[in-house]
């Protein structure tokens, strides 16, 4: 029997004033009135094993003080005894001194010679009462240890659950320093290691609210607190002693009194070395004990392994950055007589790339080229063919600027390339030359290399298919590529899209193709549209139709003959593209 | 300039702006918001004072049918470009951390977060607004690679809630705070304090409450589970069933749904989609009436393009029937045929 069932077998709340009507004089019956020479047999009709009651009452783990009506102790168990030495047989209660044994208003539980008593009343007949007194130390312990415990697992639990995403490493350290506070520490303070002779710390301060107050620097390495140097290099600092002081030094304390705070200093676990010290400081009336250190330890390795994670992940995401900017898509080049429209949203939206491309080149002749395409395959692979493809057209389109032919030099290119990779590459390419006229229009002279068709908004409002076909590129050494000359007047638009848009499977289901007839009838009276807004019409419709289902890559290309007028060239200089604008596409 | 002593009150080149609009002008359009500026009135507030309310009503004129979609689009993206000028014009150095602004996933509303963005630019903030329709996993992706302050996210359509409430969940994953706005949490925000998310009903706002992170980080998560319930779930499964079996009644019940034209049928099915949509935002916040609110202004809408009310009426006890395990969508449904009839009786 543990001590938690012997509280669970305490019959009443534990309270010494109330006694229950009910149940008291069904003790009084038996037990107080041979108090000193023991309790009567049982009735002789339960049988021949009656036990002897003073022999069972002694076993009691509850001691027992009955006393009489003036309140002199009549009978005193032996664990009462030990429990209550001052308590003395046949000297008034009250000569004990222990004001919690008689007070009408103390406390049943109360502290006694380091031990955790619980006392309970019962009055028994005759004005008489008898006094059970449990010794509670051990449960009390027991479950304050349990309590501790469940409230560091919690703790820990939210910890992991608070840095387990890779974070901004700069994220990283404030949360670890604004979760120490309050639970590990009034102020707590994250230095990590040095990069470059100086070392960034952060620091979190307890603050009347809830919220701790967070705040960073910058310190030399040469500055750092000894205590710190000595973490950084894994060992955790035993003297600690100089370390308020030197925390105080280093203006990190503020707040708390540099005689009575108590500090400590733990190593952060990285790879190899460790990523950086946390220094945990409050009050020394709550001073650092074993399982506070233990459990400041277990955080610092959750804050370690967090900061590596996300060192880890920035480092990787700057080369993956590096990596995306190149295979992105670039947005076509200003030409006279043109306004472009562009959307671009690949499959992949973490990746932020994929097979889809467009763009443009300037020619010399005032013309330009563009193109936009789509390769086998999906995500990164895609991209970086995209990639090569891209940067084929950049070299190609210097020695050669009609559509067909360059298209024709483009496959040789491609070809070759995929045969010496073994990769069995291809893709399916639109690609044209526009070039302004006088009265404002453009003329379009276009290739196509197995891509959708084009569709042409004419300033009436209708919506026309070019009629262009052709085969893929990368595939055969001689392909058929078809060819179109399109007229823009002004206002005019042509449209180019990859097949992410008629292929976007929505609708009811989400299984209806999205269709070219709906994106006929979607672009319907749009033709007074500016180009990037018709893009964008493109995109947001396909998307709706997707509702959050997965889709290909999609991308879009317009351009609109803007017509003649001074205005045009006037507004590239009024309005300058932010540089963040368009940063969702990079 | 034609008439400076005009020119410099933003109230008064409100209506020559929306002509600007109307004639989709983008070059004139600029021109009287750069005037402005020249005037000396701040970039802030022709802004907040001259683009923002003209927005406004372009949406109105789009929900009377004055307008065309597309004459909706072309207009806002000429307020895009002439936030474009305005901002490339006063050119603020940034002295304040990084804040990112975006729109939820799947909405398409971007000018009003635009404006958020630039208020907060004109503020000192290194702004990097994301753009429309940001997937999760692109704004989560960004939040880990920048050190971003606080993150402003924008949302018009309540039916996205659900959708905007997981973004949210995963902003604060990353530990980063969310500022939230648009009319999609209500016109005073409630539904963003039922998903336990800080909501600023203007741009300055905003701006004030991304300066406070102590605010911010103070507020208490939602719990998901107990705003959802379990109907918000079984009506998003049973979503393609209802919309057909609705459609099937309502050829039965207008019969010149026969003749409807491919693109009218699709409108209609996303009429009809949208109102599950809702009625499920609805559930998801526990509020009667953000489905009631929408129902109120689908009715207007379809009025305004001679659809009758009471069509919506037949959709609704239609669904009403077909969700009758779902007792909390059910009094939904109930509420918004009583509104419907009410506002059926008001037309007559």
């Amino acid at each position: 029997m543990t001590a938690a069932d012997a509280r669970g077998w305490d019959p009443g709340d534990g309270r010494i004033s109330t006694p229950s009507a009910a149940r008291a004089p069904a003790w009084a019956a038996d037990v107080p009135t041979r108090s000193a020479s023991g309790l009567p047999p049982l009735a002789p009709d339960r049988g021949q094993a009656a036990p002897d009651w003073s022999e069972v009452v002694e076993h009691f783990r509850e001691g027992l003080i009955v006393c009489d009506a003036d309140g002199v102790v009549r009978h005193l168990s032996a664990v009462a005894e030990r429990l209550l030495p001052e308590v003395i047989p046949d000297v008034p209660l009250v000569n004990a001194g222990v004001r919690e044994l008689t007070a009408p208003d103390a406390p049943a539980e109360f502290s006694h010679r380091d031990r955790r008593l619980r006392v309970r009343r019962v009055p028994l007949s005759a004005g008489r009462s008898c006094r059970y007194v449990e010794d509670v130390t051990g449960s009390i312990t027991r479950s304050d240890a349990l309590l501790a415990e469940r409230a560091r697992s919690a703790f820990l639990a939210v910890v992991g659950e608070k840095l387990g995403n890779p974070l901004h490493p700069d994220r990283a350290a404030a949360a670890v320093v604004r979760l120490a506070v309050p639970t590990l520490a009034e102020v707590s303070v994250l230095v990590l290691a040095p990069r470059a002779g100086r070392a960034r710390w952060w620091r979190a301060a307890r603050s009347q609210d809830e919220t701790p107050i967070v705040d960073s620097g910058v310190l030399a390495a040469a500055d750092l607190p000894a205590a710190i140097e000595e973490g950084l290099t894994g060992a955790e600092p035993h003297t600690v002693d100089w370390l308020v002081e030197q925390a105080v030094d280093a203006g990190w304390l503020p707040g708390l009194p540099a005689q009575a705070t108590s500090a400590r200093v733990v190593p952060l676990p990285g790879h190899d070395s460790p990523v950086g010290v946390l220094l945990v400081a409050r009050r020394a009336t709550r001073c650092y004990d074993e399982a506070d250190i233990d459990l400041v330890r277990a955080f610092a390795a959750r804050a370690g392994a967090a900061l590596t994670t996300a060192v880890l992940y920035r480092d990787q995401a700057e080369v993956a950055d590096t990596l995306q900017a190149s295979l992105l898509p670039v947005e076509p080049a200003e030409a006279a007589g043109v306004q472009w429209g562009t959307a671009y949203r690949p499959a992949q939206a973490g990746v932020r790339i994929g097979g889809d491309f467009y763009g443009s080149h300037r020619l010399a002749d005032g013309g330009s080229v563009f193109f936009l395409g789509d390769v086998s395959g999906k995500g990164v692979e895609a991209a970086v063919f995209t990639g090569q493809l891209r940067q084929c057209l950049q070299a190609l389109h210097r020695v050669e600027s009609h559509p067909v032919r360059l298209l024709r030099l483009l496959n040789d290119a491609l070809l070759e390339t995929t045969q010496a990779h073994g990769q069995g590459r291809f893709a399916t390419i639109v690609l044209g030359v526009v070039r302004p006229h006088r009265d404002g229009g453009l003329t379009l002279t276009m290739a196509g290399g197995g891509h959708l068709p084009p569709l042409v908004l004419r300033s009436g409002g209708e919506v026309e298919p070019v009629g262009l076909s052709g085969m893929l590129i990368g595939v055969v050494p001689d392909p058929r590529i078809g060819e179109v000359i399109v007229r823009l007047a002004p206002g005019e638009t042509c449209l180019l899209y990859s097949d992410g848009v008629t292929e976007a499977r929505g609708g009811r289901r989400g299984d209806e193709l999205f269709g070219s007839e709906r994106l006929v009838t979607a672009l319907a009276g749009c033709h007074r549209m500016p180009a990037p807004a018709l893009a964008e019409r493109v995109e947001q419709v396909t998307c709706d139709w997707l509702g959050h289902g997965d889709h290909d890559d999609i991308a879009v290309l317009a351009l609109r003959a803007t017509g003649t007028g001074a205005r045009g060239s006037r507004h590239l200089h009024a309005v300058p593209h932010l540089p963040d604008q368009r940063e969702h596409q990079e | 300039m034609t008439a400076p002593a005009i020119e410099s009150d933003p109230g008064h080149a409100f209506s020559r702006y929306l002509d600007c609009l109307a004639e989709a002008d983008e070059y004139a359009a600029i021109e009287v918001a750069l005037g402005l500026l020249d005037a000396g009135v701040p970039a802030e507030r022709v802004l907040l004072d001259l683009v923002a309310p003209a927005q406004v009503e372009v949406g109105e004129r789009w929900a009377r049918n004055e307008w065309s979609v597309a004459q909706e689009h072309a207009a806002t993206h000429i307020s895009e470009r002439v936030v474009a000028a305005i901002a490339g014009r006063a050119n603020p150095r940034p002295t304040r951390g990084r804040v990112v602004v975006a729109c939820m996933d799947g909405e398409w509303h971007a000018l009003p977060p635009r404006l958020v963005a630039e208020v907060l630019r004109l503020r000192g903030w290194q702004v990097t607004f994301l753009g429309a329709s940001v997937p999760v996993a692109h704004l989560v992706s960004y939040l880990h690679r920048h050190d971003a302050h606080a993150v402003a996210l924008a949302c018009a359509l309540p039916m996205r809630l659900p959708h905007a409430h997981r973004m949210i969940e995963a902003c604060r994953r990353s530990d980063v705070p969310v500022v939230v706005g648009g009319r999609g949490f209500g016109e005073d925000g409630r539904w963003a304090r039922r998903l336990g998310v800080a909501w600023a009903p203007d741009a300055p706002t905003a701006a004030d409450l991304v300066a406070d992170e102590r605010t911010l980080r103070r507020l208490p998560p939602a719990q998901p589970s107990h705003l959802a319930g379990d109907e918000y779930g079984g009506l998003v499964k049973r979503r393609g069933e209802l919309i057909d079996s609705a459609l099937a009644e309502l050829r039965d019940r207008v019969p010149g749904m026969s003749a409807y034209t491919g693109a009218q049928l699709d409108s209609t099915v996303s009429d009809l989609g949208y109102i599950v949509d809702f009625l499920a935002a609805a559930l998801y916040v526990d509020d009667a009436s953000l489905f009631t609110e929408f129902v109120r202004w689908l009715v207007e809408i379809l009025t305004s393009r001679g659809v009758p009310a009471g069509a919506v009426g037949t959709t609704l006890s239609h669904y009403r029937r077909a969700l009758h395990d779902f007792p909390r969508a059910g009094r939904f449904l109930a509420a918004g045929e009583a509104l419907v009839a009410e506002v059926g009786h008001a037309g007559r």
